[in-house]
């Protein structure tokens, strides 16, 4: 049962932490290599929010504000010049990561940092005591998935979005502001991925490199996925499950490359991966 | 083809010059489309209506000359920008989001959800089908229904100004005659201004007050709807 639990919980968290790049790649087609840094960026905002005395789930409003608004700027200086060369895209937002994980070493320092924790303990699930986190991680991944389905077919900027994912030269023609969507479509996944690096500050250490480590499993992951968040979901759940599994019987060390060797050769097979889903 | 007075003019452009890259596609085109008027622009494949339509849009830019709406230039003007002025565009390249619903694809046209149903109200009086089968995918339906669809959501911010590139195309003749009594009735209703790109010369002629033939970007020749002008057309559109 506990296996099955890590299984569920670590699908939640890897779903969480790719979420934010999905929502830019699936309407922007532009893969945002500074995702890890927006990740560090989220959960330095944690570590502010316990540095200043703040109740620690202030943290996550903050969070989402900051890389909104830092994802604002990105897309208006950085990436909106190069939505039709998606290759020099993938090179800027990388030297953008760069550059915040140098910046935020110069104001935090190389040390790791410690949060405090947004929940504590373990609770009665399924007959078997869990951890309250990790449970609460997968109500979260459920909030945001639930979130983004509101978002995409209840909103009219969803359905903008998916207008623009369609056929871009239709949906200008018609009239719909593109330029306004792509930025707050950016500006969502940015911050939605900072949300996402508060998140994980209770299961792994916060120093300036954080994000980088979670950055290939994400891209693997989104990849499989394309546009699709139900793609994502199952692209999660299956590639987690391999990950627990591998790290749990055969070695951790290789389950921390199981995501990543396991869907490039999803991809191998088929180059939609599970976007078909 | 400048020569109707300013004051009854729609839409003008004077010496218009577009293209795409290096290629000019339209050349220096000078057109005026009079209020409450419908125009048929006609032409072989190939001689640029469509671009022609995509220039006033904005969706290609004007090299050179210039384009007035209601007296004002709008060169340069973003696509949005002038369908929140009252331009209406039924575009004939991939012009449906198949996988959307028909309600979504209608919803798109309009700047607020407030603004939906009267907007709806407004083409189920033209197509009364579209009422009931809203949440159907809009690739499901038929050709001709999708022809409708797309007119349909092109009518419904009520437009001053459409424009519509080859609507009947391969159509049976009892859709492209219900299309033909929804832009009479735009018109003769609400005085709407329609700039016509067609091939199906019977249509154009049967819907239009004036016609011009465009030919490798420029205008061939041009003349009110009458009787005779059919052989005249045909004359340019001989292969």
């Amino acid at each position: 049962m506990t296996l099955l639990l890590d299984i569920v919980t670590t699908a939640a968290i890897l779903f969480i932490v790719s979420a934010g790049l999905l929502a830019i790649f699936g309407v922007l087609e532009i893969v945002n290599f500074a995702h890890g840094a927006w990740l560090t960026v989220g959960a330095y905002c944690a570590v502010v929010t316990g540095g200043l005395g703040l109740n620690p789930w202030l943290a996550l409003p903050l969070a989402f504000v900051a890389g909104a608004v830092l994802g604002g700027v990105t897309e208006r200086l950085i990436v909106r010049p190069l939505y039709a060369r998606p290759l020099d895209a993938i090179l800027a937002t990388w030297g953008l990561g760069i550059v915040i994980g140098q910046l935020i070493t110069l104001w935090f320092g190389r040390d790791v940092q410690f949060t405090e924790n947004l929940l504590s303990g373990t609770i009665h699930v399924l007959g078997i005591s869990y951890s309250l986190y990790r449970i609460f991680a997968l109500a979260a991944a459920l909030v945001i998935g639930l979130g983004f389905a509101f978002l995409l077919e209840g909103t009219r900027l969803g359905l903008s979005a998916r207008a623009i994912i369609m056929n871009e030269p239709l949906a200008r023609a018609l009239g719909l502001d593109t330029t306004r969507i792509r930025l707050f479509t950016f500006m969502i996944g940015t911050g939605l991925t900072a949300l996402a690096g508060v998140l994980l500050t209770p299961l792994t250490s916060v120093d300036p490199t954080m994000g980088v480590s979670w950055l290939i499993g994400s891209f693997m992951l989104v990849m499989v996925a394309g546009s699709s968040f139900g793609a994502l979901a199952i692209a999660c759940l299956v590639f987690g499950g391999a990950q627990v599994l591998v790290s749990t019987f055969i070695s951790p060390i290789l389950g921390g490359i199981t995501v990543a060797v396991l869907s490039a050769l999803v991809l191998r097979i088929s180059s939609k991966g599970f976007a078909r889903a | 083809m400048s020569d109707t007075p300013q004051s009854e003019t729609k839409l003008a452009l004077e010496g218009v010059t577009s293209g795409y890259g290096p290629v000019a596609i339209i050349k220096a085109l000078s057109l005026s489309v009079r209020k409450g008027e419908i125009f048929a622009l006609m032409g072989k494949n190939g001689m640029g209506k469509t671009t022609l339509l995509k220039t006033i849009l904005g969706l290609v830019p004007a090299r050179s000359g210039d384009i007035r709406l209601d007296g004002r230039s709008i060169v340069g003007a973003a696509p949005k920008v002038l369908i929140q002025s009252g331009v209406g565009y039924a575009p004939q390249e991939q012009p449906l989001f198949t996988d959307l619903s028909i309600r979504d694809n209608l919803r798109l046209a309009v700047r607020s959800d407030r603004e939906l149903e009267a907007a709806l109200e407004h083409v189920f009086v033209h197509f009364p089908f579209l009422r009931d089968r809203l949440t159907q995918k809009a690739g499901t339906l038929s050709g001709g229904e999708q022809k409708m669809l797309i007119l349909s959501r092109a009518l419904m911010l009520k437009p001053d100004l459409l424009l519509i590139d080859e609507i009947s195309e391969g159509l049976q003749p009892t859709v492209i005659a219900r299309i033909a009594t929804a832009l009479r009735a735009e018109r003769n209703d609400r005085g709407t201004t329609i700039l016509l790109v067609e091939q199906n010369l019977n249509f154009a002629l049967d819907v239009a007050d004036r016609w011009a033939v465009l030919k490798l970007g420029e205008i061939d020749d041009s003349g009110t709807a009458e009787l005779g002008s059919r052989d005249r057309i045909l004359d340019h559109l001989k292969i």
